[in-house]
């Protein structure tokens, strides 16, 4: 239940896949955001709990696991989107039973929405000289006040979406996405990032 | 939903708000370890995979041909 070390859940054959683990299991262990949730066990007990908690924007896990499954591959395109989030998904005021939550949780929940925009600022540094090859797409706007819980307020996220959609430099930005993956013309091997700037 | 099961854009939404309805409109009684019910979530999610696939318990893991989407 170490939050620092992310577990990956693969549909795919390599190394470290959890060869018995069902659909369900998986989603049902990146679902446990403690609060919500009870954590899962899945195989020889080991517990688990949401990714949010440590690794809320996986793009740097992504190219480190695309450097073991493609080899002498070239990266086309990377888009991370977002979920709109600015602030803490949840826990804003603390109702009597959720303050029983170790303080470290709430803490490492607070940081997850700076970690997200660090990591994005540290993979624009990354393809800095690489053009229209890495993309974020992130509702900036409106939906960050919106709790994972309230489902009634699904149309709100969706006319922020919408609105997001509409500006000018949003749909210059998607015409690059789409041309790109149709296209890609990128000429960077996988191997040349330099993961060493990763702190993982 | 996508990735795995490949479902649909408009089907996937479709089902994540209904998912959503079902599980955070049941708040439990008694919240020790979580407010909402991870039971409840689990019925939800694997009548999801058992509409796509025709098996609730069927495993993450792909046989035959990945290529097409990893996840």
């Amino acid at each position: 239940m170490n939050a620092n070390i992310p577990v990956l859940f693969r549909s795919y054959q390599s190394q470290e896949t959890h060869s018995g683990c069902k659909i369900w299991e998986a989603a049902r262990a990146t679902s446990a955001l403690p609060t919500f949730f009870k954590h899962i066990e899945i195989g020889n007990k080991q517990p688990y709990i949401d990714g949010g908690l440590g690794c809320n924007n996986p793009s740097e896990l992504l190219i480190k696991e695309a450097k073991v499954v493609f080899p002498n591959h070239q990266i086309g395109c990377l888009v991370s989107i977002g979920t709109g989030q600015a602030e803490v998904i949840s826990i804003r005021t603390p109702g009597f039973f959720q303050q029983i939550v170790p303080t470290g949780v709430i803490d490492a929940l607070k940081a997850i929405s700076t970690d997200c925009e660090a990591t994005h600022e540290k993979l624009s540094l990354l393809f800095k000289n690489s053009p229209n090859i890495y993309f974020r797409i992130n509702v900036e706007q409106g939906i960050q006040g919106i709790k994972l819980s309230e489902w009634e307020k699904m149309a709100n996220v969706e006319a922020h979406t919408m609105q997001y959609l509409k500006r000018e430099e949003v749909g210059v930005k998607l015409s690059l996405v789409i041309n790109t993956i149709k296209s890609p013309k990128a000429q960077l091997m996988i191997e040349q990032f330099g993961m060493k700037k990763f702190v993982m | 939903m996508l990735g795995r099961l490949r479902m649909g854009i408009d089907t996937a939404i479709d089902a994540y708000n209904s998912l959503t309805q079902q599980v955070f409109s049941d708040q439990k009684r008694w919240p020790g370890d979580g407010r909402f019910k991870a039971t409840k979530l689990e019925e939800v999610i694997k009548s999801v995979v058992q509409d796509i696939t025709g098996d609730p318990e069927e495993l993450l893991l792909e046989v035959g041909d990945t290529s097409v989407c990893r996840m």
